[in-house]
């Protein structure tokens, strides 16, 4: 019988081979490494500032310049960064507060602020604000509220943004269309939208319209927010708008003004440059307000796109809101808060480090710098400040961060179990509120418990 | 630690035979600590990397640590439960990772056979064949094929542009999963390579002899070729099985388990509980359980085997 000790063996193989593999997922280990290759050689300055944040080639040249301008300014302060892209930032910040060894200062997202903050991650920044090392002087409450919790500031708001429709004008003018009022409603948009792709023979939009940002906009619009205040669950009661909007976005779907659920999959990508817009292929699409800038460069040159703010449901006040880019915050494991709160403030109101800068992260919060960096906008990011400007006054109020259960919601219940099965035709939209609320109720409810 | 381990040892040792004996032993024990040196590199990386990370996911399994929560603790079998009674993805996942398994490594070792017949012959530039054929398993597994396949099936890509069609395969639930098993077919290289050399024992003699009787190549094949070969295919089937349950890159740059969780396998649902949702506890927990999956299918292969393996030198 060979038999019985060879299964012995071969199930210790197995067990080697499965774990070993297995092995980094249960135990990430990537902050040493992160660490050592983040340092620029440690300076003999008094003083070590850590700083982290997440972004693209573009953001990380400027921000490391404004570092060194920043160094020069104090030259006991040496300045160790630490960036990467966005996913793995969050891995590696996580990995980081595990161990106990946050930076000084680190970007935040409006989407995770508060879920740090409950964790007890993140430092209240009204101590520097009352002794003048903050100043926001130049600064509206507005821009600043994204970052309060609590009645406490946790974060300064390094940007404005806010989402809007982006329309290829000369297809627009082609199709002999009027520009669309800027209060539309999704009636008014679904017509847009259908006329283009009736005219012109392509799509007459291009973004996911079944993101989950649009579900965020039709609750907001009517006045109510998608989380109830506690975070243990879905935070309206009327499933309806949203059931009116999902099978509009099915109507468009099926008539092929944009792409069906299946070709977004396949198609693939998300990021602005492989939008359809960009090669013509669509009239219009959906985009943060910053993203802009990368739109025109990426179609080049001799094209004019209107930027209009979100169409609204039936009856409903502003789907927009002016949304903070991103945050720099103090972390809780700070070892020199003072000095990064002086970093913050460099970041925010030095006209000259802005002008390096150049309102990467999205339009700058001080009016002082706005008005400094006006004449050496280019055409395109001189339509991102326009634009803000002109929803400023007709906003709606912002909504309180998303809850810690939310990416959760997202990722296993709200594409997976309902948005994907309705798209796919497996399920009807009722069936699919009805398991979507039933089952990002429990998932709320088990991450707040 | 010496002392104590070679009491027991020499107490049987002197009796029987006495001093040489023990002197013998001694320096063999010597020359172990000496292997255990020189091999120590490699002990303390298994130590660290991985021995105690396993030991580490095998307590993570049973709590709730979610990296950023300080206030974590044991909840029993509490993921175990939830994976098999609350979570309809990771049904899904089991679903998609063994139609993946039983698809995949099915025609991935009847084309690596096929190809290895083609290879065993003394033609002309055959060993130029075996390279190139060996190569796309060499890539198959990187990041950089997986993001050519996304091209290859995208909806302008290359299968699109040769059927003139525009067909989103990796949006369609029924193709997507099939784009996935071609490039593990496409990935034939290494069992192909165990097959040619299993194919290279068979003796002559034996082939020589069922031609003198009349047999054809189809029956050369069956009765001779494939029993033959048995060990061999049972040896790929086995690390196949084990590599197809795992399978990860793939599905994570290519569909990202979409459309509808078809190609959700379970090192990728894995993964997104783990790093996404930093739900560390639930997803060792599945870890756990992938490996006791793959453990009771090849056990199973194991005791299927008295049945269909054959080895030359058992009399039947």
């Amino acid at each position: 019988m060979r038999s019985r000790p060879s299964v012995l063996i071969m199930l210790l193989m197995v067990a080697a081979l499965v774990l070993s593999a297995c092995a980094p997922s249960a135990a990430p280990s990537v902050a040493p490494a992160a660490d050592s290759a983040a340092a620029p050689a440690a300076g003999d300055g008094p003083i070590e500032l850590r700083i982290a944040w997440w972004g693209s080639q573009n953001r990380h040249d400027r921000t490391i310049a404004v570092i060194e301008q920043f160094e020069q300014l104090y030259p006991n302060i040496d300045v160790v960064f630490e960036f990467a892209g966005w996913a793995d930032y969050w891995t590696l910040m996580s990995t980081q507060a595990a161990g106990g060894n946050l930076p000084d200062v680190m970007q935040q997202d409006y989407a995770r602020l508060e879920e740090w903050v409950s964790r007890g991650l993140l430092a209240p920044l009204d101590d520097y604000v009352a002794d003048g090392t903050f100043d926001f002087s130049n600064v509206s409450e507005s821009s600043l509220a994204g970052g309060r919790l609590g009645g406490k500031l946790y974060g300064v708001n390094l940007g404005t943004n806010s989402m809007m429709i982006v329309i290829d004008a000369d297809k627009l003018a082609e199709a002999g269309m009027e520009i669309p009022n800027p209060d539309w409603t999704f009636s008014e948009f679904e017509q847009v939208a259908t006329e283009l792709h009736e005219k012109l023979g392509i799509y007459g939009f291009s973004g996911a319209l079944s993101n989950e940002q649009l579900w965020k906009n039709v609750y907001l619009s009517l006045g109510q927010w998608v989380y109830s205040e506690d975070g243990t669950a879905l935070g309206y009661e009327d499933d309806q708008p949203f059931i009116d909007y999902l099978n509009m976005v099915k109507r468009l779907q099926d008539a092929g003004v944009t792409q069906t659920r299946e070709q977004e999959l396949a198609t693939g990508g998300g990021s602005v440059e492989t939008d359809l817009i960009v090669t013509g292929r669509s009239a219009m699409t959906f985009l943060w307000s910053n993203q802009i800038v990368a739109l025109a460069n990426a179609a080049g040159e001799g094209r004019n796109f209107i930027l209009l703010p979100m169409p609204r449901p039936e009856g409903g006040a502003s789907a927009n809101y002016l949304k903070p880019s991103m945050f720099f915050s103090i972390t809780s494991q700070a070892r020199h808060p003072k000095e990064a709160a002086m970093f913050i403030d460099f970041f925010t109101n030095n006209i000259e480090a802005n002008e390096t800068l150049m309102a990467e992260r999205g339009v700058p919060i001080s009016s002082e710098v706005r008005t400094a960096l006006e004449p050496m906008l280019d055409v395109s990011q001189k339509q991102m400040f326009d634009y803000i400007a002109s929803i400023e006054s007709s906003v709606s109020p912002i909504p309180p961060p998303d809850v810690a259960g939310h990416a959760d919601v997202i990722n296993n219940v709200y594409w997976p179990l309902a948005i994907d099965p309705f798209l796919f035709g497996q399920i009807s939209v009722e069936e699919a509120m009805r398991i979507f609320r039933a089952e990002a109720n429990a998932v709320l409810a088990e991450t707040a418990r | 630690m010496s002392e104590a381990l070679s009491a027991p040892a020499q107490a049987p040792s002197a009796s029987h035979k006495g001093r040489p004996v023990r002197r013998r032993k001694a320096s063999f024990r010597h020359d172990n600590l000496m292997g255990y040196l020189f091999i120590s590199p490699w002990l303390i990386a298994f130590f660290a990397f991985t021995f105690i990370p396993i030991i580490a996911s095998f307590l993570l399994a049973f709590t709730n640590y979610d990296v950023l929560n300080p206030s974590w603790g044991w909840v029993g079998l509490q993921n175990f439960e939830r994976m098999f009674t609350r979570d309809p993805r990771y049904i899904k996942a089991l679903q998609a990772t063994f139609f993946y398994a039983f698809m995949a490594i099915p025609l991935r070792l009847i084309f690596a056979l096929a190809i290895a017949m083609l290879l065993n012959t003394n033609r002309r530039m055959v060993s130029g064949y075996r390279a190139a054929y060996y190569a796309p398993s060499i890539v198959g597994g990187s990041v950089a094929i997986a993001v050519m396949w996304r091209e290859i099936f995208g909806r302008d890509g290359l299968v699109n542009a040769i059927l003139g069609a525009d067909i989103a395969w990796l949006g369609n639930p029924n193709t997507a999963i099939w784009t996935l098993i071609i490039l593990a077919v496409w990935q034939f290289g290494s069992p192909m390579l165990i097959f040619l050399a299993g194919l290279k024992q068979i003796p002559r003699e034996f082939y020589e002899a069922a031609a003198i009787d009349g047999a054809n190549g189809w029956q050369q094949f069956w009765r001779i070729t494939l029993p033959l070969l048995t060990p061999i295919i049972f040896f790929n089937l086995v690390m196949q099985l084990i590599s197809g349950f795992m399978v990860f890159t793939q599905a994570f740059i290519i569909t990202g388990g979409a459309p509808l969780d078809t190609t959700l396998f379970y090192a990728l649902y894995l993964y997104q509980r783990a790093f996404v949702s930093l739900q560390m506890g639930y997803a060792s927990a599945m870890a756990w359980v992938l490996l006791a999956i793959i453990a009771i299918m090849t056990a199973l292969v194991f005791r299927s085997s008295s049945y269909w393996v054959f080895y030359g030198s058992q009399e039947e």
